[in-house]
């Protein structure tokens, strides 16, 4: 079952990169190569890159180490907001759940939270934080934490009264109950919202960037590309996010599926 | 206590309970009930009567508006492991194998892995279950589900059990089967029993005594002791004694047709 997927997923892939170099190659000397960037005329623009230069621009972005060292740089941010964010929320998230005095009070600011764009926090976090790291890092922690909340919050909700009354019944204290009852049982929702937290740290993470902009990282890549505009610089750049996206999602999916062994999977 | 019979280990006395809310429920009405020692007892009655109700506050869930509950002679304050509680609902944990969630009621009283293993080994075995140990529920039936949950509740050696209807939502081949494991299990380790259901058969069949619980608010109807010779076996259940209570039993719940025939 598991392996369909992966080839059906593989083959959208390759179908789509191939109805592109289609596209790109048929563009070829037919597209305009002079394009207007609203105060000046851009001259040897590829709108639509060949293979072949996507292929001669990735050799060279690798071979100058830019694109490695940027992908390190940028993955570190991204992981480390993950990390941070993921356990600020889900503490936030249990507590809040199990608390229903708490949740009142913390529901508002989560949707006051929720709301707000990366970017519109942006300026705030350069003055509380300054330009290095750490307003990055907490851009993103604070994005993935407003999810890992909410998910962490309706697992705990979300624990059927049956299974606590069974097992206070066996004799287990609040903490036993807490670990081996309501944990469990909100997993899938934590990890679910992980999932989502992953990919959104990654969108906040190009934005992110942009303060103290500077090399090496992916979401100055994109900015400098655009400034240029260098497509294939911009398309490899973007393609290697979207990469890094799904495998993001993926460790975040053996994580999930690990977790719910015991859950019946459809399909 | 003077005389010889044996004091009274669950007592509920006069306990009212209603359910708040914008339309208070009453689903318990004066209700005065003695289970005794070793006792068997069948708590019998139609859907909606309160049944539920009353072993959720025998179990330490719910405390009654009016009346008290005793357990060996002390006010039941909240649950606890020495009255084993099998709640009608479906509530085996599927995210732990079968053998942790036999194990589980003794791992909250911190016994030693090596000690739970053993009380799990004998209980699987008991259940006839012990090749489905490293299972998880979900590839259990619903009856084998079921069985787990009572093994998880006898696996602290409670001194009474207490079951809601726990074969309710079984088809009527495997609860027979089921009531059987009940009824061995029971004859080889004695407990006092409080057994919820609305199956007059199925009282009959496990019980020593049958309570008869009327419509909502629940109060007692009627009582029955089954004097049927134990161990019980297929053959009781077409024994004359057995037919005749079930008779009995089917007039005091109101169910015979007969009463009918007298109001036209």
């Amino acid at each position: 079952m598991r392996w369909v997927r992966v080839r059906r997923a593989v083959v959208a892939l390759v179908a789509v990169a191939g109805l592109y170099g289609l596209a790109a190659q048929i563009g070829h000397g037919r597209l305009p190569d002079r394009i207007w960037l609203g105060t000046h005329y851009v001259e040897n623009v590829q709108l639509l890159p060949t293979w072949r230069s996507l292929a001669e621009e990735g050799t060279f972005l690798l071979e100058s180490d830019i694109l490695v060292s940027s992908v390190a740089v940028s993955t570190r941010r991204v992981a480390i907001g993950l990390i941070l964010g993921s356990i600020a929320g889900i503490l936030l998230g249990l507590l809040t759940g199990l608390a229903t005095r708490l949740e009142s009070l913390a529901d508002p600011w989560v949707t006051f939270f929720r709301f707000t764009p990366a970017l519109a926090l942006l300026p705030l976090y350069v003055v509380w934080f300054g330009y290095g790291e750490s307003s990055k890092v907490l851009l993103i922690a604070t994005n993935v934490a407003v999810i890992t909340l909410l998910g962490a919050h309706q697992g705990v909700r979300g624990v059927p009264r049956v299974y606590l009354d069974a097992a206070a019944s066996l004799g287990a204290g609040p903490w036993l109950r807490f670990r081996r009852v309501v944990l469990p049982v909100a997993f899938p929702s934590i990890f679910a919202s992980i999932r989502v937290a992953a990919g959104l740290a990654w969108v906040t993470i190009v934005v992110a960037e942009l303060i103290d902009a500077r090399m090496p990282s992916l979401g100055y890549l994109l900015t400098l590309a655009g400034a240029y505009p260098r497509v294939p610089t911009m398309l490899l750049a973007l393609a290697t996010v979207g990469a890094l996206v799904l495998l993001f999602d993926l460790l975040a999916l053996l994580l999930h599926s690990w977790g719910t062994r015991w859950m019946e999977r459809a399909g | 206590m003077t005389d010889s019979a044996p004091a009274p280990v669950l007592e509920a006395v006069g306990v009212s309970y209603s359910y708040p809310g914008p339309t208070p429920t009453q689903a318990l009405d004066q209700l005065s009930l003695e289970v005794k020692d070793n006792e068997f007892l069948a708590l019998l009655g139609p859907v909606g009567c309160g049944k539920t109700t009353l072993l959720r506050i025998f179990a330490g869930f719910l405390r009654p508006t009016k009346g008290a509950v005793r357990c060996g002679g002390a006010t039941i304050a909240g649950p606890g492991w020495q009255r084993g509680y099998v709640l009608q609902e479906q509530a085996i944990f599927p995210w732990m194998r079968v053998r942790e969630n036999v194990e589980f009621g003794l791992l909250a009283k911190g016994v030693e892995p090596s000690a739970r293993r053993a009380v799990s080994d004998e209980l699987l075995g008991l259940i006839g279950l012990s090749s489905f140990e490293a299972a998880f529920p979900r590839e259990l039936s619903a009856g084998m589900s079921k069985m787990v949950e009572v093994a998880r509740v006898l696996a602290t050696d409670p001194s009474i059990l207490l079951l809601d209807e726990p074969f309710g939502a079984l088809d009527a081949q495997t609860r027979a089967h089921m009531q059987d494991a009940l009824a061995r299990l029971w004859e080889r380790r004695r407990k006092t029993v409080l057994f919820v259901t609305h199956d007059a058969e199925e009282a009959l069949y496990l019980a020593d005594r049958i309570v008869v619980l009327s419509q909502r608010p629940g109060r007692i109807k009627a009582q029955f002791s089954v004097d049927l010779p134990r161990p019980r076996s297929f053959e009781t259940r077409f024994s004359s004694g057995f037919l005749a209570l079930k008779r009995q039993v089917w007039e005091a719940t109101g169910t015979e047709p007969v009463r009918r025939d007298h109001q036209a």
